[in-house]
């Protein structure tokens, strides 16, 4: 495990105790060398005066041996001139002239003279000693004493080695010291370290278990604090964004937020189905590289004009098949926020239908009332004029206006029937219903229009056929309506046949066939709607109202049936109507 | 697009310019088709004048881009793919604009062909228009996204569209001999399909610049064994 703290604390430690142990080894070392050298200079300076005090010039020469031994020392004579006298261990005729060697200088000077020299014969430094033999004043010679410094030598060498081994020994012992101490002092540390590491990977968990009193414990409990409100702080952030989250992705309006750039950020589900996309297939595109819609990049480039809310409606693409109301505002709120701008899309499109629905009706409405008062007007205008006078135009015209105003009477009576239905207001009476005879009531109504048509009317009603739950004048009027439409759109002597039978499930089932026109497979569905007329040349000139078959459909579904139409343009049509059962007493 | 900066933020800003307009363009190209030929399917004469009236905001555009590119080229000296962008860009909005005027001809011809009665349903017509349309708009995704394979598809699919011509063609063929009162009507038809088949291969050479644009590789004239293969 990489510390860079612990060896850091640890060398340091090492450094200081070895430094130490050597620096002090070092001193001691050098000032056991200078006494021990102290040491020898007054001894051979005690010698040297002792000698010359009690020897004379004879005596040294006589026992120059046993004095040298006793000195431990070399002895050397020498006369104010600087010749060699006496030597306890040279030759003196072959020794030069010693007054220039420094410790005679020295001593000549001073009194007594000290001098190293390294000796080449002994490979060692020696130290010589000289001082001067006075008579009164008068200097008459020089005794000098030299030691070779073996013995310091072989003293300082075994301190050293001594020392040495201590420092060893020390060092080794200090070594774990510093080596435990360190740890102790970092652990703690590592531990915060990896506990923020942690808190950095995004897990805010757990707690430090420091418990010392000082400075790093005191740093472990202030972020064991830290740790708590920071997790506290992140759940209610997460709660909240969690909430808002719901609420965007619930709402049913589709929702597109752009960021300051005007590049996607953040969409709802809702965007998601309304428009088809996928959320990683345009987040982070300007909506013109999403989807290329003319009119939403307009109005936002308007809205980038003004930065005012606006509303609009625009249509997706592929034929229209939605109409949303668009709505473009700015984003306000936290400064991150800024230039953010917020597009809702609301769906119209069910509503625009509704609309043009509405539209439409009025217009034929219009259309329909128009027509024939126009042309009542008209013949009024023109009787006003002077055909009054002749008769027989004038009966005709009368006749002519007649049959107009009997058919804006029926138009009106329709409307009023249909829109009655609607709203519920018809009071219909249920009971138990024969069709056949209500069936046969129609047929002779019917029967006149037939066989002007020279029109077969076949008939196949069985005799246990189920009663119907219906009311009696509306299944009448139903049944009139579709035959009506039969006997209408079929070319002359041709047939109709009508069938009824049970279903097996719980219907009765009424089919009216014709051999007639037919009526286009798209246009269907659109029977029902009011006014429409698949042909409108055809239908008017007919007679028909173009309510008819809306009120059938509505009257359906009053009786909690339905009707089906199946056709084929230039073969014929089949009508079927589906009447529930009459079931005991449950009525309407 | 790349996400990539350029250093220069207002070059940046540009290109990114250049890049709308384009798409707007062809989100307006899009739209002239699909009213072009809603015009003549739901004999709307209204809305074929209002195609017509709505190639002036192409042209205007189309103008505007080519200017724009050429002040970047000119402006900022651009290399390799910026330089690529902003030459396929030119030819790009021309064909755009010629699409545009494509539309304006089938707008054109619906009306005369609204006043009479419609010679035949039109099955063929509304497939190729269909196929033509998917193919510009995959052409201009495969810009967006820089999708090669959709490219690819929309090279392919041109052969649909030439063979939906052809097949147009024959049977109008037939309806003239039989029968000269249809003969205008048809004649009109066929100019409508001749648009169609040249809007598809418009299409197609959108296709083939996006293949340039990503790729470097210029697949204008192929063999038919080539066309087969993949570019990407």
């Amino acid at each position: 495990m990489k510390s860079n703290l612990f060896y850091k604390i640890f060398a340091t430690y090492i450094i200081i105790i070895l430094l130490s142990m050597v620096v002090i080894g070092f001193q001691t070392t050098r000032q056991i060398k200078v006494k021990l050298l102290e040491q020898i200079e007054n001894d051979l300076t005690t010698y040297a005066g002792m000698i010359d005090l009690a020897c004379t010039k004879g005596e040294i020469k006589n026992k120059i041996d046993q004095l040298a031994k006793v000195a431990d020392a070399r002895i050397t004579v020498i006369d104010a001139t600087g010749t060699v006298l006496i030597d306890s261990e040279a030759t003196v005729a072959k020794m030069d002239n010693h007054l220039d060697r420094t410790e005679i200088q020295e001593a000549r000077v001073k009194g007594k003279g000290t001098s190293k020299r390294y000796s080449q014969t002994l490979q060692v430094d020696t130290l010589y000693v000289a001082l001067p033999i006075r008579e009164g004043l008068e200097i008459k010679g020089y005794i000098r004493l030299a030691r070779p410094l073996i013995e310091i030598r072989n003293s300082i060498r075994q301190f050293n080695w001594i020392i040495f081994q201590s420092i060893l020994l020390l060092g080794a012992l200090s070594f774990v010291i510093a080596f435990i101490f360190s740890a102790r002092l970092v652990s703690p540390i590592q531990e915060m370290e990896q506990f923020t590491q942690k808190l950095r990977d995004g897990e805010i968990s757990g707690t430090l278990l420091i418990d010392s009193s000082d400075e790093v414990g005191r740093l472990a409990r202030n972020i064991n604090f830290m740790v708590t409100e920071l997790r506290e702080k992140v759940q209610s952030v997460n709660e909240e964004k969690g909430k808002l989250e719901a609420a965007f992705a619930s709402m049913t309006d589709a929702v597109l937020v752009l960021d300051n750039q005007g590049r996607i950020e953040a969409l709802n589900k809702s965007f998601k189905s309304i428009f088809g996309v996928r959320r990683r297939d345009i987040l982070g595109k300007t909506p013109l590289e999403a989807f290329r819609n003319v009119e939403l990049q307009n109005a936002l480039d308007r809205f980038k004009q003004t930065h005012a809310p606006l509303s609009e409606e625009l249509s997706l693409d592929d034929e229209s098949r939605f109409i949303l109301d668009v709505n473009i505002s700015s984003i306000q709120g936290l400064p991150e926020d800024e230039g953010k701008t917020m597009i809702v899309f609301h769906d119209v499109t069910r509503l625009k239908k509704l609309e043009k629905m509405r539209v439409d009706f009025v217009a034929n409405v219009t259309h329909e009332i128009k027509t024939p008062l126009t042309a009542i007007l008209g013949f009024i205008e023109t009787l006003q004029e002077g055909a009054l006078v002749e008769e027989d135009t004038a009966r005709k015209f009368l006749q002519t206006i007649h049959k107009h105003a009997e058919r804006l009477n029926r138009l009106v009576d329709d409307l009023l029937e249909l829109s009655d239905i609607e709203l519920g207001e018809t009071r219909l009476f249920f009971e138990s219903v024969s069709i056949s005879g209500v069936l046969d009531s129609v047929l002779s109504m019917i029967e006149p229009k037939a066989s002007n048509k020279a029109l077969t009317i076949e008939k196949d009603i069985p005799e246990d056929l189920s009663p119907i739950n219906a009311d009696r004048d509306k299944l009448n009027q139903i049944l009139l309506n579709i035959l009506d439409n039969a006997v209408k759109f079929t070319p002359e002597s041709e047939s109709v046949s009508i069938a009824a039978f049970d279903d097996s499930e719980g219907y009765v089932v009424v089919e009216i066939r014709d051999t007639g026109i037919g009526i286009p497979k798209d246009e269907i569905p659109r029977l029902g709607e009011r006014f429409y007329r698949v042909d409108k040349t055809r239908s008017r000139e007919l007679g028909g109202t173009g309510l008819g078959l809306s009120i059938v459909k509505h009257l359906m579904i009053t009786h909690n049936g339905k009707i089906e139409i199946k056709s084929q343009l230039g073969v014929g049509t089949t009508v079927s109507l589906y009447f529930p059962v009459y079931k005991g007493e449950d009525a309407g | 697009m790349e996400k990539r900066g350029h250093t220069s933020r207002s070059y940046e800003r540009a290109l990114q310019d250049i890049r709308e307009n384009l798409l707007y363009l062809g989100g307006l190209t899009e739209k002239a088709i699909q009213n072009a030929m809603k015009s003549l399917l739901n004999r709307n004469s209204e809305l074929a004048r209002e195609v017509i009236e709505a190639d002036a905001a192409i042209n205007r555009l189309d103008a505007e881009i080519e200017g724009k590119c050429i002040d970047a080229i000119a402006l900022r000296q651009p290399v390799a793919r910026d330089l690529r962008f902003l030459t396929t860009a030119i030819k790009i909005n021309a064909h755009l604009e010629r699409i545009g005027d494509m539309a304006v001809n089938i707008a054109e011809k619906a009306i005369p062909l609204n006043e009479e009665p419609q010679l035949k349903p039109y099955i063929d017509l509304p497939r190729m228009s269909d196929t033509a349309q998917d193919m510009i708009r995959k052409s201009l995704d495969a810009l967006v996204g820089e999708n090669c394979e959709l490219a690819d598809e929309v090279i392919k699919e041109d052969e649909i569209v030439d063979n939906l011509n052809d097949q147009i063609f024959r049977e109008l063929l037939t309806f003239m001999l039989e029968d000269p009162r249809t003969i205008h009507r048809a004649i009109l038809i066929m100019q409508i399909s001749k648009n169609l088949e040249r809007i598809s291969d418009h299409a197609t050479s959108i296709a083939i610049l996006v293949i340039y644009l990503v790729t470097g590789k210029n697949v204008r004239h192929q063999n038919r064994k080539e066309k087969s293969q993949k570019t990407c």
